[in-house]
């Protein structure tokens, strides 16, 4: 194991910098590599799939599997699917949590410590352990196979709560008492005032939430049972049955369709995705 | 800079959960209890209406799809209830009772221990391996941190797919690896514990570049002086990272634990795409049968007493955790 | 700096929760399913169907078996050119059987329950128990199914008390699949073994001169304990006598034997990994035991020429088991929708779409018209293992109650043929806590409802 850098004496830097190269360019090979598989899989034919010893590159790189997988299942529909209910979800959830937040750190209510705690305990409450109740309730009203049966029930926002919450805490007095002292209400403190000077936070929170909810699977498996009404993950797993005989090429063709468009988006927002990802265990 | 914060600390005799960016060496200090808001009293049910109105929703979906359900899934545990028959037949604690005396549940509970043990602790120490050699002054270290995170931000069922075809034993990368050493393909999907380990893997792989990131973070919060000290003292790098570094990371690994260990015990999809809990139910955890029991063999009542029995020992679990935390993390 | 952000929710606030929720705990008792003794199908008074209007609008569950899609919405088009007034609409409500059966026990009681839905062969009996599924046979008769015609073995597979459940659908059988190149390096016939004994004899040729390994095995539930049939029944053993687990006869025994001693003593079989069709295409393994449901698929995949047979007969003979799908009306709909649910089925099963849909998938044609008739004549000639599978649906019968009627038991029976193939666990006690599991379900999920 590489030791970290902590003012290392220079006769010892060499070694330790060809190690720190070699578990970087290590780590980076075990995360690529499956990326890399599954990318020329895509492009592969049967037999160049069903060989022993493997063949690692395709002979051509023609898109016959990602016709055939376009063709088997509506992708166009899950990923419109996904692209709604991701939208509407995250941006409610992130609503949610900045007014309840909010109310939290700046107004007066005699159970509000109950009320956050209300809120935060719900993060203790794994979603297969209200699956069956919740299933039956939105199976009741109706929402089987609707965008609000999918989005609703994970509506709620326990975690970016506590985030926003969190950040509130920090803010200067200052602003909040020139807000108050300008007679704004709450609701134009919040949008005028907080918001703007929380904007990294609000950034990271709903980057976290859009992943969460573009991934999301088993709540969507459970409430959709038709295939134009899937998202992402569950369409995906169509590909995985239907056949009578395990096809890589094509499966691995709607694996890329699945990941590229969320590899593309996290390389291209990595800093803010990151900063994300990090605030969700680091704030200040 | 005064801020809301310091104004309410003295309120919260708590835990922290999260990691402090900049507390090492500035303890808390209790301030008089003081509020912010109402400096002017105004009537105060207006100030409560208005609460009601920015928390209220949110509450208000946490207790029609949270809690309410959770106490509902207590009472369906009582039942034997088919999913999708009309009618239950109360059998007070039989589902509990059935879950204790099956031979299987055995088998199911230790699965759901390695999973969990391998997935938490696992993660943990490799993420802090990564993020120690990130926080190196290496060139290329930006790309790879972007690297190393770049599969938690994928769908696990894709991840799943995508493993499923690396792991062939016959038409797979590793397969081609091992053999390459001379070492034949272990059999991944016909064993169940070499399925259990393969499953452990490829969830690390997903999800060990956010563990990385949260620990890179907390680690560049470490002041350097702090550092440059213990090494004029002499100590040598692997004991003031032993000494100094670790202590730090304290509130962040007890942060870590936490969250990971949530989300392992929720983790469905990877299990769904690769094994389906199989070979031999050698991938089965609490979790995956929830979901076998409840949605696939219709045994709605037994399922809700194995996710009672689950919610219970996680809830004991973080009880003990923050009160571990509690005893052993000052700052 | 002071940025310490704190968690603030401590143990006492949980507890105090916690006690919250116990003392309101009963008020939850007011929601879900009601209390008492099953509903039950019978209990559900018949329907005069004379005089009724067909509804307008009908909607069909499916997971398009063998990448059937585009056939079964070709058949809707037919149907809707002969019935203008009612409009079928095809769902793709699951990647597979056990998905769409997850789906459709769900979605009982709401309003998203479809009025056809696929009813495989191990889960049509949970349909009905359940009271989710409408018996047929006096809506066949109203609208005159000519079900004499239908494949005697496959109709009457949806048969119980005196009732049939759904009509046959998709519908295979295991068949014997063999690598014709391995074959002819071997030195052997150009056919399927007749017996187990001669595979037997011929396995160690496969092996040496062949170059693989003679036979390739499938694990996983909804399969293994299918193809074990074959091996049970040829030994003159069975799951189960009706309701009562007959896995630790002497026969039954000797027949887990026998294909552990394939794996173990003999190492002429191989379990596959993932998939053991796609490992025989590749030309892994010199034959296997694989659906007629994957025929065209196999043909395609495989680079060799594939040959057919019968499934390789035991001491007691030949013994085929039946599977596949059938498709079921929902009980929970109203009578003028069941009635055009039962219009559209009667369609989809006669003899020209039958025959339409058998030769474009390689699912059994599950009529004897359809059989005979000249579309599958075409297929037969173009396509002679097609042949085989069709002879061979003559020898065939239904499954044993303790794998199919019973909840979880196929996966029980899964899990106890995986030990005895992947860990060589003794036969008798993988069976023994198999049975008993299977008994215990029985008792719980099963015989309250009867």
């Amino acid at each position: 194991m590489a030791t970290p850098s902590l003012s290392t004496p220079t006769r010892r830097r060499k070694p330790l910098q060809l190690g720190g190269y070699l578990g970087l360019a290590v780590a980076i090979a075990i995360m690529i590599l499956p990326l890399v598989w599954m990318f020329l899989a895509g492009f592969k034919e049967r037999d160049e799939i069903y060989t022993v010893p493997i063949q690692w590159l395709p002979e051509a790189y023609d898109l016959s599997n990602y016709a055939a997988a376009l063709a088997a299942v509506p992708f166009g529909s899950f990923f419109l699917n996904s692209t709604i209910t991701t939208v509407i979800g995250a941006g409610l959830k992130l609503l949610l949590g900045l007014t309840t937040a909010y109310a939290v750190v700046f107004l007066e209510f005699p159970f509000k410590k109950f009320v956050f705690g209300l809120v935060i305990f719900a993060l203790l409450v794994p979603q297969q352990i209200v699956m069956i109740p919740n299933f039956t309730l939105v199976a009741s009203l109706g929402w089987i196979n609707t965008y609000q049966g999918i989005i609703v029930p994970g509506l709620a926002s326990a975690f970016g709560t506590f985030l926003f919450r969190q950040h509130f805490l920090t803010l200067p007095i200052s602003i909040l008492e020139a807000a108050a002292l300008d007679g704004a209400s709450h609701w134009t403190r919040l949008w005028r005032f907080i918001v703007p000077i929380s904007a990294p936070t609000i950034a990271a929170v709903a980057l976290v939430s859009i992943v969460s909810e573009w991934n999301e699977y088993l709540w969507p498996l459970l409430v959709v049972d038709r295939s134009d009404m899937m998202t992402l993950p569950v369409g995906l797993m169509l590909l995985q049955n239907n056949d009578g005989v395990t096809n890589w090429g094509v499966l691995m063709a709607g694996t890329v369709l699945v990941t590229v468009p969320v590899l593309i988006a996290f390389f291209a927002l990595q800093k803010k995705i990151i900063a994300g990802l990090t605030a969700g265990g680091v704030t200040g | 800079m005064r801020t809301i914060e310091d104004l309410q600390r003295d309120t919260d005799s708590a835990v922290a959960v999260a990691a402090p960016n900049g507390a090492v060496g500035a303890p808390l200090t209790p301030a008089p209890p003081r509020t912010f808001t109402p400096r002017r009293k105004k009537k105060p049910w207006k100030s409560w209406l208005l609460f009601l109105l920015f928390a209220g929703p949110n509450v208000a979906l946490l207790i029609v799809f949270t809690y309410k359900p959770l106490l509902q899934s207590l009472y369906y545990s009582t039942l034997q209830w088919n999913l999708g028959s009309a009618s239950a037949i109360p059998v007070g604690l039989g589902n509990y009772v059935a879950w204790f005396t099956d031979p299987g549940t055995a088998r199911v509970v230790t699965v759901t221990l390695i999973f969990t043990v391998a997935t938490v602790g696992g993660g943990m120490v490799i993420g802090l391996v990564f993020a120690v050699l990130l926080n190196r002054k290496l060139h290329g270290r930006g790309a790879a941190r972007t690297i190393v995170v770049a599969p938690y931000v994928l769908s696990g069922v894709a991840v799943g797919l995508l493993w499923l075809f690396v792991f062939d034993p016959n038409f797979g990368i590793t397969a081609a690896l091992l053999d390459a050493i001379g070492v034949a393909s272990p059999p991944w999907y016909n064993d169940p514990h070499w399925a259990l380990v393969m499953v452990i893997i490829v969830y690390l792989w997903k999800n060990v570049g956010y563990v990385a990131l949260i620990y890179l973070a907390a680690l560049q919060s470490v002041p350097r002086d702090l550092l440059e000290a213990a090494s004029l003292d002499g100590a040598s790098p692997v004991r003031a990272f032993r000494n100094i570094v670790l202590p730090l990371l304290g509130p962040t690994t007890f942060f870590l634990s936490i969250t990971t260990l949530l989300s392992s015990l929720q983790s469905f999809d990877i299990i769904q795409a690769m094994t389906r809990g199989g070979p031999l139910e050698g991938t089965t955890t609490m979790m995956y049968q929830i979901y076998q029991e409840g949605f696939q063999a219709g045994r709605a009542g037994y399922s809700s007493a194995v996710a009672t029995i689950l919610f219970a020992v996680l809830l004991v679990v973080t009880l003990i955790q923050m009160k571990y935390v509690e005893k052993r993390v000052h700052y | 700096m002071t940025a310490t952000p704190t968690f603030t929710i401590n143990r006492r606030q949980i507890l105090k929760l916690a006690a919250v929720f116990g003392a309101t705990a009963t008020l939850a008792a007011c929601s879900g399913p009601s209390l008492g003794a099953g509903a039950g199908a019978a209990s559900r008074a018949a329907t005069d169907w004379t005089g009724i209007v067909p509804a307008k609008e009908i909607t069909w569950w499916s997971n398009h078996p063998g990448t059937s899609k585009l056939i079964e919405q070709e058949i809707i088009k037919r149907f809707q050119a002969e019935n203008p007034e009612i409009t079928v609409t095809l769902v793709t409500a699951g990647a597979n059987y056990d998905e769409i059966a997850q789906k459709f026990q769900a979605a009982s009681g709401t309003n998203s329950v479809p009025d056809l839905v696929l009813a495989s062969d191990v889960w049509w009996f949970r349909y009905m128990i359940n009271g989710q599924v409408l018996p047929l046979d006096d809506l066949a008769k109203h609208l005159e199914f000519d079900t004499d015609d239908f494949n005697k073995t496959l109709y009457d597979d949806y048969t119980f008390t005196g009732n049939h459940w759904a009509i046959p659908y998709a519908r295979s059988t295991p068949l014997f699949y063999y690598n014709k190149a391995v074959w002819a390096k071997a030195g052997l016939p150009d056919r399927a073994p007749k017996t187990w004994a001669e595979f037997d004899e011929w396995a160690p040729k496969i092996a040496a001169d062949g170059g693989v390994t003679p036979l390739g095995l499938g694990k996983g539930a909804s399969w293994a304990a299918w193809w074990f049939c074959n091996m049970l029944w040829g030994q003159g053993g069975a799951y189960s006598d009706e309701w009562t687990m007959t896995l630790d006869t002497p026969e039954a025994i000797a027949a887990a034997d026998y294909l552990q001693s394939l794996i173990y003593e003999r190492k002429v079989a191989t379990v596959a990994a993932v998939d053991q069709v796609a490992d025989f295409g590749a030309g892994l393994t010199g034959c296997i035991m694989g659906s007629t449901g994957s025929l065209t698929g196999i043909l395609k995949a495989a680079t060799f020429e594939v040959g057919t047979g019968f499934l390789p007969e035991g001491p007691e003979g030949q013994a085929c088991p039946t599977g596949g799908t059938g498709v079921a009306i929902a009980a929970d709909r109203t009578p003028e929708q069941q009635l055009a649910a039962g219009m559209f089925l009667k369609f989809l099963t006669n003899s020209e779409n039958t025959a339409y849909f058998s030769s474009n998938t390689g699912y059994m044609p599950v009529r004897t018209s359809a059989r005979d008739g000249e579309t599958m004549t075409q297929v037969y000639a173009e396509f002679p293992q097609f042949r085989t599978a069709v002879d061979q649906l003559e020898t065939t019968r239904s499954q044993d109650w303790g794998r199919v009627f019973v909840p979880n038991a196929d996966k029980e029976l899964t899990t106890a043929l995986e030990k005895i193939m992947l860990q060589q666990t003794a036969p008798a006690e993988a069976f023994a806590v198999a049975s008993t599991a299977i008994a215990t379900s029985f008792d719980e999920n099963v015989s309250p409802y009867l």
